[in-house]
């Protein structure tokens, strides 16, 4: 019996593992993410120049996204501490625009799964020049939650309202 | 006899009650800034938390930033007022860290984002602050006015990071 117990333990670990494998390359996301459950490629073009989105996606992204957010929940039995430590990448070349969101969990989330460098990919936004004035954009980005940061890059892009996300929302 | 010995005891709670605010206050570790009389920081602040029973409350840290790039706390203003005055030792570097704390009365949730930059203000210049949180995004932007002058130019954010480089150790 005991002996049972402990095959079936590694069994179900083997296989949570294999099932909740996570993407740890940029590149691997992007593949990944249109057979995911939990997120979705979405494509727009943006009457922006190219060189202005990548730009913005320089600036705005160490200046908003490099942090460590601190979020505490409570209810009448639980008091949850979450600190979630966010690395974004960007990168530039001719061509495109790379902006890489990253997370790592400090406290409060138990790990499933191999961890990439500088956490799970959350989001990769890739801008291309279509014209001299428009712009297009590939967000591999979560279906569920994280509103507030999928706004804030889209605004990014289309340089209206930027500002940074609240990542604690 | 029974009356003075109630009027005792109330005294007694009172100087606790007294007595432990004053201890948590000094144990929270905020401090507020000493504001130097010449001012030359204007902060505008505008904030909608975009819920009802939710409330973001929005300040800024001042350090002061050493030749080594040390930083040592030096108070905190509440920007709890549309425009605040603040004022800099002008010639010398500060951390300014604008902090965002909102909190959620149904949810039972709350969080703090800050935004940090470094600044060393022009004698007689001017710092426009414009400090805003809207649909859950906050903006910071510092705008640096020469003296008889009602236009400048926005200043990039320099993280305490690159403080020592070359570039902004001018």
């Amino acid at each position: 019996m005991k002996r049972f117990n402990i095959v079936t333990i590694v069994l179900c670990s083997l296989w949570l593992a294999g099932c909740i494998s996570h993407p740890q390359t940029a590149e691997e996301f992007r593949k990944a993410v249109p057979a995911a459950f939990s997120a979705k490629v979405e494509t727009f073009e943006v009457d922006r120049p190219f060189s202005q989105v990548a730009n913005t996606f320089q600036k705005m992204g160490p200046n908003c996204l490099a942090k460590t957010i601190k979020m505490t929940s409570q209810t009448n039995t639980s008091y949850q501490v979450i600190v979630t430590t966010y690395k974004p990448t960007v990168l530039v070349s001719a061509k495109k625009a790379e902006l890489h969101v990253q997370f790592h969990h400090d406290q409060g989330v138990v790990k499933v799964s191999k961890e990439p460098v500088g956490g799970y990919y959350l989001l990769v936004a890739d801008a291309s020049p279509v014209t001299q004035t428009k712009t297009r954009i590939d967000l591999y980005r979560p279906s569920m939650g994280h509103g507030v940061l999928i706004q804030a890059v889209k605004n990014w892009a289309t340089g209206e309202n930027v500002g940074c996300p609240d990542l604690t929302k | 006899m029974r009356d003075k010995r109630r009027t005792h005891g109330r005294s007694a709670i009172v100087a606790l009650l007294f007595g432990s605010a004053s201890l948590l206050t000094a144990c929270s570790g905020i401090k507020t800034y000493d504001n130097s009389p010449s001012k030359n920081l204007y902060v505008r602040t505008a904030t909608d938390s975009g819920a009802w029973l939710s409330r973001v409350r929005t300040a800024v840290d001042i350090h002061r930033v050493s030749a080594k790039c040390a930083t040592e706390y030096e108070g905190t203003v509440q920007l709890n007022e549309p425009t605040i005055e603040i004022g800099l030792p002008p010639d010398r570097w500060s951390r300014l860290v604008f902090v965002f704390a909102t909190s959620s009365f149904f949810a039972n949730r709350s969080g703090t984002v800050t935004y940090e930059t470094l600044l060393k203000p022009r004698p007689h210049y001017r710092y426009d602050v414009a400090v805003s949180y809207r649909g859950d995004m906050y903006h910071v932007a510092i705008r640096e006015v020469p003296p008889n002058r009602s236009t400048g130019r926005e200043l990039d954010r320099i993280p305490l990071s690159a403080c020592g480089a070359p570039s902004v150790s001018k």
